[in-house]
């Protein structure tokens, strides 16, 4: 049918033009992080410099210790998300197979703290944190986010959706409980898992406000709070060839997970149970 | 498993597909077991209500019993109780924050609003074009995507650039077509629209996936079916892709908006609410005021308004798509 050809490749075309927009501001950081710093406001040219160095990247790795915030970073991505897998997991099942009084009241403080990010409490949760003795510790980065309501709704919703005849066969071999989550739900549930996980990773791995306001050692904090240090340190000097490269380098981990894991990712928000 | 986003039982989100009840009758158990078989949800839901309950519920509640106090003029001193002074005092236009505050809460809904409008149905459109076969189609799906990927704080860092006045991007661009330069960020006409732009780009791509796996998730035969009856393109896309995408559709704008009103980062790059607060956000503009003591009350009633309109919002989300279920 000629008319779908033609829609086709006016799709094509519209995709084309709103990728190069898009990825537009990612070319020109590059462009701007492999030149001398002084270049584009020395010489007015903003696309080609005299020469290509690394300087900036050499500068901005000093700056900020970027691989204690890497490591802060991996740490606490990877501290909310396994202790998130555990206590989602049984949430998930409790409020997907039992009833129990005052479950529906229970599932709708769950859709509270969707509705009501961490991040806008902060005021409390920080005098909550100063309670528990915990300010500037990796603790009070990974504390508030290891309740997840979405994970459990998602959850929820993804056991539902496995047979239940499938438990009671189990049971009738005389599983546990433990069991049944091990070698039942678990297993067909992967897919949620890994959509949660890649959720999860990439909302933690870019969190910046929360980290900001309850660590004070460099040491401690993450990328994203490194990132904001060389931004306001550099920005009186205006020195745009630096802060390319110190985003890029904050960037390059997540970058080139997503590219490995792209078909996976994609997959895994196609097969999950969303709603 | 195919778990999916398109149901055909008109289940809302709270209510039961099945129920199970357990195998043996309780009446028969011993004590100590049926005792357990009672606590057993309650030991499942524990960890992560503790969790909750201290991050988010008790903050809540806490955050309004003190917009209802001023911090007293010592330290030592407990806080006195003003009623919904604090409130009132937001509004006043001679009150040191409720001059800016009517500005900022005006900023915010707008903004929000803004956002929502535009990133939504790009974020469909771009789904719809990346749901076909197409040449490097994992690369333009990653152009789009990529935003979502970089810290806010980097990114605007980035859009900051681009927007300067004699060396930015878009104002080369501009010049290059003969038009003239514009002070994107120092205008206060063009400084929400700016922040609006950087906020566009970078969600569209996240929002793009949902909207992706809905779409994956229409069965085919429906499609050859329209096409079958003589539907043309736009007729199945209103009649068949929109209607199937509802559920999609309300999780991405309930989540939009919540990213809107969370938009903090951006604003420490693009000229940090200024000029004259025409580009302050509410959470922002609540961040900037945290330092001082005598702020207290007035804070924790900013978060209240805050926390008050996204609950309107989220619930007027939940209730027209819910409503629309069922008929």
């Amino acid at each position: 049918m000629d008319e779908r050809r033609i829609w086709q490749r006016v799709g094509d075309a519209v995709m084309i033009v709103i990728g190069l927009v898009w990825l537009a501001p990612l070319v020109f950081a590059l462009l701007m992080s492999v030149r001398p710093a002084e270049e584009p406001v020395s010489t007015g040219n903003i696309f080609f410099g005299s020469t290509v160095t690394l300087d900036n990247y050499d500068a901005a790795l000093h700056v900020a210790p970027w691989g204690m915030h890497l490591l802060n970073s991996v740490i606490f991505a990877a501290g909310v998300l396994v202790v998130q897998l555990v206590t989602v997991t049984l949430a998930g099942y409790a409020f997907a197979r039992l009833t129990f009084p005052g479950r529906n009241l229970l599932l709708m403080v769950m859709l509270l703290q969707i509705m009501i990010p961490v991040g806008v409490l902060l005021v409390q949760n920080f005098s909550t944190i100063r309670a528990l003795d915990l300010f500037d510790t990796q603790w009070a980065l990974m504390l508030p986010y290891w309740g997840s309501a979405f994970g459990v709704l998602l959850l929820r919703q993804t056991f539902r959706e496995v047979p239940y005849e499938l438990e009671e066969a189990a049971r009738i071999d005389g599983a546990n409980w433990g069991q049944v989550m091990w070698n039942v739900y678990i297993p067909l549930s992967i897919p949620a898992y890994v959509s949660f996980a890649i959720v999860s990773i990439s909302s933690h791995w870019n969190e910046f406000l929360w980290p900001f306001i309850v660590t004070r050692s460099e040491n401690i904090r993450p990328l994203t709070v490194g990132l904001n240090k060389l931004f306001n340190t550099s920005d009186a000097g205006a020195n745009y060839g630096q802060l390319m490269a110190g985003t890029l380098i904050a960037i390059a981990p997540l970058f080139v997970l997503f590219l490995i894991f792209q078909r996976r990712f994609i997959e895994s928000f196609a097969t999950s149970g969303m709603k | 498993m195919n778990v999916v986003g398109v149901r055909s039982t008109r289940a809302s989100a709270l209510s039961d597909d099945i129920d199970i009840t357990p195998m043996t009758a309780s009446a028969a158990l011993p004590w100590p077991a049926r005792l357990w078989r009672f606590v057993f949800p309650y030991v499942l839901i524990a960890p992560t209500f503790v969790f909750v309950v201290l991050f988010t519920l008790y903050p809540a509640v806490k955050t309004v019993q003190d917009s209802f106090y001023q911090p007293a003029r010592k330290a030592s001193e407990p806080a006195v109780y003003v009623g919904l002074q604090n409130y009132v005092d937001l509004f006043n236009p001679t009150h040191y924050l409720g001059s800016r505050f009517t500005r900022v809460l005006i900023n915010t809904l707008v903004f929000a609003f803004a956002t929502v409008l535009f990133s939504v149905p790009l974020a469909l459109l771009m789904a719809l074009l990346l749901n076909r076969k197409m040449h490097g189609l994992g690369f333009w799906r990653f152009s789009v995507f990529y935003p979502s990927l970089l810290p806010m704080r980097g990114a605007a860092g980035l859009w900051a650039f681009l927007f300067s006045n004699q060396i930015g991007l878009i104002n080369t661009v501009l010049r290059g077509f003969g038009l003239t330069d514009v002070n994107w960020l120092g205008d206060p006409n063009t400084i929400l629209a700016s922040i609006v732009l950087v906020n566009v780009w970078k969600q569209s791509g996240y929002f793009m996936l949902f909207y992706l796996a809905g779409l994956q998730n229409i069965p085919r035969d429906l499609y050859e079916a329209a096409e079958l009856d003589g539907a043309s393109l736009w007729q199945q896309f209103r009649s068949l892709t929109l209607p199937l995408l509802r559920r999609t559709t309300l999780f991405v704008l309930v989540i939009a908006l919540t990213f809107a009103f969370q938009t903090v980062e951006q604003l420490q790059a693009l000229n940090q609410g200024n000029p004259a607060d025409r580009g302050n956000l509410m959470l922002y503009f609540i961040y900037q005021n945290i330092q001082e003591r005598r702020n207290w009350g007035y804070i924790n009633a900013m978060t209240v308004i805050l926390v008050g309109i996204l609950l309107i919002f989220t619930v007027t989300n939940l209730v027209v798509f819910e409503r629309r279920d069922i008929d």
